[in-house]
């Protein structure tokens, strides 16, 4: 189980998270929505501290770190039960796909070469990607870089997966095998916290949605409830706008074709 | 006044000679500078208090003086402060029964540490961010993903630079002769006086600086198609 109390963070005197509260179960899939800039980046770079809160724990399993006190020691425990998956996949560009995997396997989990090799395997096979094990990133499409850059989170087996915009700097036609990879593992029981701009992969995948903006959950809950009935203003707002731009992005290309 | 084209040709024998000095010269410094440059560039990316003006002070100064100035500071200022600690101390030890050639080596080293760091620390710096972060989100320490992700790739990317530094110190390496090291300058001068054949001398010795230089181009373009080729799908 995974709980953030209080999670609050500002850059300079400028706050971007007043005090997040959110529990994650096991095995569940959690979506992050808002708009821009409303601090979901920020907050999944709080949870395995990336960025080190300001105020506020992160509690995962038996271990709590607390923004101010967290030692070195414990920052790096809680990242063991964490992996993370970028928006710009920022794989090892010197290493292999397969060595990419391995990486984490090796140094963190101290796990021999061979051992490595067949983890990094099995997880490949996961995500569709055996018969580039041996490419380099450059070789690679965007859509299989993000999903090595899943592969590479998978294989290190954590406690929850931290997902930020992962299908976002994708050409569109790449979205899909992206998506279909991550629902894949989703089916699997592996705990996930998502931000995304996707909004009906979001209703599809997850078990329950966050809505932030300027630093607070306005709104959380199961999709239907979020999705068919949110209660406040900036929620539906949200959302209108959102579909506005989805109608838009269509008749454009319906005009098109 | 004739050229002596054989006597060319002689001098080139009798200073190649010489020739393991200067690599000695050479490269002593640019290891003990590629240390020292480590060292520097974690000071000042990392900011750490207290060292961080003192480091870049030393960059700014060495890099802001000759070589030659440096050899000259260490070979005239290290005896009188070791003579100083030792009349402190009582030690028994003098300083005029420490070679010359570790004064040089000390201070090229000095001097390469500076040029080192700049290279080092550009090489580092881009390196992008997100895969630092991305070895560190998946438990590695920071000194493990620096030393396995970002300083592999950063050194790759340096490597021309390490390279023309290594021609830059091979031809610095020469200014040691003024503190009397026979290495290939020094060797030369003695050449060209012993037979009075100065411009011949010197022939002889550029042109082994230039054969040197092209050999030193030629091993930087294997080595970079080598460390690089992770940006062409490994393909050398
Ligand atoms: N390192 C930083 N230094 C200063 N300000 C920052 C930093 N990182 C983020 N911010 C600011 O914090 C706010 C929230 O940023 P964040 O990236 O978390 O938003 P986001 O919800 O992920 O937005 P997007 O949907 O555009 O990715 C923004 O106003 C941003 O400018
Ligand atoms: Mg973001």
């Amino acid at each position: 189980m995974i709980q953030l109390r209080n999670i609050q963070k500002s850059f300079g005197n400028q706050p971007v998270l007043k005090g997040i509260d959110l529990t994650v179960k096991k095995g569940e899939v959690v979506s992050i929505l808002g708009p821009s800039g409303s601090g979901k980046t920020t907050l999944l770079r709080c949870i395995n501290f990336l960025e080190r809160p300001t105020e506020g724990e992160v509690m995962i399993d038996d271990i709590t770190v607390s923004s101010q006190k967290g030692s070195k020691k414990e920052i790096l425990t809680l990242r063991k039960k964490t992996a993370m998956v970028f928006q710009q996949y920022n794989l090892f560009r010197h290493k292999t796909v397969i060595e990419n995997v391995m990486e984490g396997l090796i140094v963190v989990q101290k796990n021999s070469k061979e051992t490595a090799r067949k983890l990094a395997m099995e997880v490949l096979e996961k995500v569709g990607l055996t018969e580039k094990a041996n490419a380099y990133p450059v070789q690679l499409s965007g859509g299989q870089q993000q999903r090595v850059g899943i592969a590479r989170a998978l294989a290190l087996n954590p406690e929850v997966i931290l997902l930020d915009e992962p299908t976002s700097a994708l050409d569109p036609e790449l979205v899909g095998e992206v998506l279909e990879v991550i629902k894949r593992i989703a089916e699997e029981g592996i705990t996930m916290i998502i931000v995304t701009h996707e909004v009906s992969f979001a209703k599809d995948v997850s078990d329950y949605i966050v809505f932030m903006d300027q630093g607070e959950i306005v709104e959380e809950g199961t999709p239907t409830v979020i999705f068919n009935n949110p209660k406040e203003e900036r929620t539906k707002r949200f959302f209108k706008r959102i579909n506005r731009e989805a109608g838009i992005l269509e008749s454009n290309l319906s005009s098109v074709i | 006044m004739q050229i002596d084209i054989p006597f060319i040709f002689m001098a080139l024998i009798e200073i190649f000679k010489a020739l393991p000095l200067t690599i000695i010269i050479t490269l002593v410094p640019l290891i003990i500078g590629f240390l020292i440059g480590i060292g520097i560039t974690i000071i000042r990316i990392r900011k750490v208090k207290g060292l961080y003006s003192l480091a870049n002070f030393y960059v700014s100064f060495l890099r802001g003086t000759p070589a030659l100035m440096h050899i000259m500071l260490i070979y005239l200022g290290f005896p009188l402060l070791i003579d100083k600690l030792a009349v402190t101390f009582r030690w028994t030890f003098q300083s005029t029964s420490i070679p010359i050639l570790l004064f040089v080596l000390m201070a090229l080293s000095l001097t390469a540490g500076a040029y080192m760091s700049e290279i080092i620390r550009a090489g580092i710096l881009a390196v992008d961010q997100g895969q630092l972060e991305a070895a560190e989100s998946i438990g590695m320490t920071n000194f493990q993903a620096m030393r396995r992700i970002v300083f592999p790739q950063a050194i790759a990317i340096s490597l021309p630079n390490l390279c023309n530094i290594f021609i830059g110190f091979l031809h610095t390496s020469s200014i040691a002769f003024i503190v009397s090291q026979k290495e290939l300058t020094g060797a030369t001068n003695i050449v060209a006086s012993n037979n009075l054949k100065f411009l011949e001398a010197y022939i002889a010795a550029a042109l082994i600086y230039w054969g040197l230089t092209i050999i030193s181009e030629k091993v930087t373009a294997l080595l970079e198609k080598r460390v690089t080729v992770y940006n062409r799908g490994g393909v050398i």
